[in-house]
């Protein structure tokens, strides 16, 4: 698969750029490839009967042809358009779907993939809401039912061995993702924002064993460049779905580096391990249902307990403004967005608000209100 | 549609029984008030949280937020509270009850007492916030929102809606296991709150009537099956009330009981909800347009009535089994069963999704000629999924004509009386033309 010759960082921006090429690849050996949507899917157990787990992803910047027959206008756009992606045949290479209920979207979103595409596997894994200690319980069984559905459409059990295996390969991905997070620490970042998108989508597409061998490869590049001297305003991003570098790459164009990330295509996918030192089945219920900080689970308390995850990127990437981005039409985002504004401003942090359509984020405005936002913070860095 | 039919006249028999709702909701906000001052306890509600019968068996005074918004909403003054939630940075694209909601109590939290000229004596400030996962996600988030304006305790129960492919026999042990620990865990909440303990025999005692009640609410439902039908759409949208924030009221029960008899002396005697029904009509998934409720008497000009809608549904029917004799487990159970029933006929029918199976048996038994849904702007849950079911519906009758009347739930700026007349001046025309070609 690798072209020795080729760095890794290159590597991982042709997978960016070509997202389907390498599963596309894949299939036509034999293999069967499942789509999956959110950072809830617990990916272990396609690894574990050698199914390549896909996260599907939409089009910015990709004209809507078809969806507005399926899905209604009112509803997330990033949905709408990985659906219009899929009724246009670019994931005709799946064997199946898994879609877990995570939000609104996602729930009504499997019996439309469903009906529409009928796909040979599709499976709804119900994420509960909830986090008390019966919500844990609950969703162990649910996995467990997901495993022996998985195992049925194989026609093949998932023994201990195959699972921690693969729970193995996806904790070595997670580290490694880890390690190269601490690469953009440095001032200025030994990586970029842009750079970090890509390899995270790249890893998105590939089976888990090539990305560790991607990542490090990558991880290797990027210790390997020289440290510079300059001192741009460091902002992390937090919010949802973030597949595409359009924004990102704007801010540092715009004279910004962004050194972290909360969003689900990012650490919150990866920060937590699953804990190898406990049944396979509790353990993987807990570190997706009590692991992932996403506004879909309910996380009772005060602003503090809520988001003072945050507060440890921000002191330890020495973080100086927060992009705050979200989806229009997304209720859980659009709850917590004040209360989460509030506790960034309660550290003293600018946030800047960034709603987007997903399909065609509207760039130019954003220019002058990011460049302004850039402002803010060096005055706020001089006085 | 011609000029004769926009200009021909109907009236609708509007029922006695949905005449006598605009006092009980009256009534009931100021129940609500009056327990604030005695000091008993008030706890901010979602509808059908299947937490009803706990919350009276405690005797806790419920008062629902959603609808409180929806009756704003009515009376045209939701606007002043939107505009104060998006002042405190929510969205205009969020959930519109949320948006009424949030804006009431950020209000109130300035001005340090009710709000003004707020509909009906506005909603008591309440002890607790009672969310619930069924339905849609700002049903378990709204209410942590309010910890900017109110230090009263939020507990969220789960209440499950299982999958549509789901195996019901194999997810139904842990399912009904897990809703009923939510259940107990919302009752140690309630007994710290209140420092008192549950009287299990009396929550088993409430749970027998409010059965009884449903039970009696879909015989008097099952009624409009009758041509011509005996109550509309209209009408429905009122006489929800009752059952969905008076549940446990013996009123409620006797009320449903009226209704029965009310409708079932129209049926016995052929009168229907118009003179000379031509359409029968379902009003499909979509919460109505609060804000002008009064588009939906337009239809009446083409001589259409609403049978049946998929909106503010009657649960589905339940049994009691005799063998379940611990009313947290019942509550569990029945939710399931609830909830998991429209995902296995829709299995059993082929793989149709829950909500179009929904909309498949009330067109086959209400006898439907024409479908209007309501895309709602603020309201994802209630919007999504009305593509697919048109979709379906075309699937198994081709011809069936479905309109989608496009708003809002609570903001009337989004509704254009203009554009929706056109629309369904033409649905009207294909309603007449599916009509003409099936006889």
């Amino acid at each position: 698969m690798t072209d020795k010759a080729e760095g890794a960082l290159t590597k991982a921006q042709n997978l960016y750029e070509n997202r389907v090429a390498r599963v596309r690849e894949l299939a036509n050996e034999g293999k069967k490839v499942i789509g999956y949507f959110c950072a809830y899917t617990p990916v272990e157990f396609l690894t574990a009967l050698d199914l390549v787990p896909y996260r599907i992803q939409g089009g910015v910047g990709k004209p809507l042809k078809q969806v507005d027959q399926y899905l209604e206008t009112i509803v997330c756009p990033y949905v709408r358009s990985c659906f219009d992606l899929a009724l246009g045949g670019e994931y005709d290479f799946l064997s199946g779907m898994v879609i877990p209920h995570t939000c609104d979207a996602m729930h009504r979103l499997h019996d439309i993939w469903k009906y529409h595409l009928n796909p040979p596997y599709t499976y709804c894994i119900t994420v509960p809401h909830m986090t008390h200690e019966a919500s844990f319980e609950y969703f162990r069984k649910e996995l467990e039912l997901f495993q022996q559905s998985l195992e049925s459409f194989v026609g093949r059990p998932i023994s201990k061995e195959k699972l921690a295996e693969a729970i193995e390969l996806h904790n070595r991905s997670r580290a490694l993702l880890r390690e190269l997070y601490e690469l953009r620490k440095p001032a200025p970042p030994l990586l970029s924002g842009t750079e970090s998108i890509q390899v995270l989508v790249a890893g998105m597409t590939i089976p888990v064993q090539e990305f560790n061998e991607l990542l490090e490869g990558v991880i290797a590049e990027v210790r390997s460049r020289s440290p510079g001297s300059d001192s741009r305003p460091r902002l992390i991003v937090v919010g949802s779905e973030i597949d595409d570098v359009a924004m990102v790459r704007l801010a540092e164009d715009s004279g910004a580096s962004v050194v972290m990330d909360d969003l689900c295509t990012g650490s919150r996918a990866f920060w937590k391990d699953v804990d190898t030192t406990k049944d396979a089945l509790t353990a993987l219920a807990e570190r997706y249902l009590g692991g992932i900080t996403c506004p879909c689970t309910f996380r009772p308390g005060k602003l503090d307990q809520r988001f003072s995850y945050l507060d440890d990127y921000i002191r330890d990437w020495n973080v100086q403004g927060v992009l705050f981005y979200t989806i229009r039409f997304c209720d859980t985002y659009q709850l917590d967005g004040p209360e989460l504004q509030e506790h960034l401003e309660i550290m003293e942090l600018p946030v800047l608000h960034l709603e987007d359509d997903y399909i065609k984020p509207p760039l130019g405005q954003w220019k002058t209100r990011i460049e302004a936002f850039l402002e803010t913070i060096e005055a706020r860095a001089q006085e | 549609m011609t000029q004769e039919a926009r200009e021909k006249t109907s009236s609708r028999k509007s029922t006695e029984s949905a005449g006598k709702i605009r006092t009980v909701v009256k009534r009931m906000y100021q129940k609500a008030q009056q327990a604030k001052e005695e000091k008993r306890k008030i706890a901010y509600c979602m509808v059908m949280c299947n937490y009803e019968e706990i919350l009276e068996a405690m005797d806790i005074v419920q008062v629902y937020t959603e609808n409180y918004a929806g009756l704003c909403a009515v009376k045209r003054e939701a606007e002043q509270y939107m505009d104060k939630a998006r002042a405190e940075g929510y969205s205009d694209l969020l959930c519109g009850y949320a948006q009424v909601g949030i804006g009431f109590d950020a209000l109130r939290h300035e001005l340090g007492e009710m709000p003004p000229d707020a509909p009906d004596g506005g909603m008591p400030d309440p002890d607790m916030l009672l969310g619930c996962t069924m339905g849609c996600d700002p049903r378990w988030k709204w209410y942590q929102a309010l910890g900017r304006y109110t230090d009263a305790p939020v507990y969220n129960i789960e209440v499950l809606m299982p999958p549509s492919d789901a195996d019901m026999d194999a997810i139904r042990e842990h399912s009904v296991r897990y809703m009923a620990e939510e259940l107990r865990g919302l009752i140690a909440f309630l007994e710290e709150q209140t420092g008192r303990k549950m009287d299990y025999d009396r929550l088993m005692a409430i749970i027998r009537q409010v059965e009884e009640t449903r039970w009696w609410w879909q015989q008097a439902y099952e009624l409009r099956k009758a041509i011509p039908c005996p109550m509309s759409t209209q009408d429905h949208f009122v006489l929800f009330v009752p059952h969905h924030m008076m549940l446990t009221d013996d009123f409620t029960l006797e009320f449903y009981k009226g209704l029965y008899d009310e409708l079932k002396e129209r049926v016995d005697n052929m009168i229907g909800a118009i003179e000379d029904e031509k359409y029968r009509l379902l009003w499909g998934v979509g919460i109505p347009p609060w804000h002008s409720m009064y588009i939906l008497d337009y239809f009446l000009n083409f001589g259409a009535v609403f049978a049946a809608e998929t909106a503010y549904m009657i649960p589905e029917p339940f049994e009691i089994p005799p063998d379940v004799t611990d009313p947290v487990e019942l509550i569990a159970l029945r939710a399931f069963e609830r909830n998991s029933a429209l995902q296995s006929r829709g299995k059993q029918a082929g793989g149709v999704p829950p909500l179009a199976q929904a909309h498949l048996e009330r067109i086959r038994d209400f006898s439907i000629d024409g479908v209007v849904m309501h895309v709602t702007r603020s309201c994802r849950a209630s919007t999504m999924g009305q593509i697919l079911v048109r979709n379906v519906i075309r699937d198994y009758y081709p011809k069936m004509p479905v309109m989608f009347m496009e708003s809002d739930i609570v903001d009337v700026d989004t509704y254009s009386e203009e554009e929706t007349k056109n629309r369904i001046d033409t649905f009207m025309e294909m309603v007449a033309a599916y009509k003409s070609s099936a006889a």
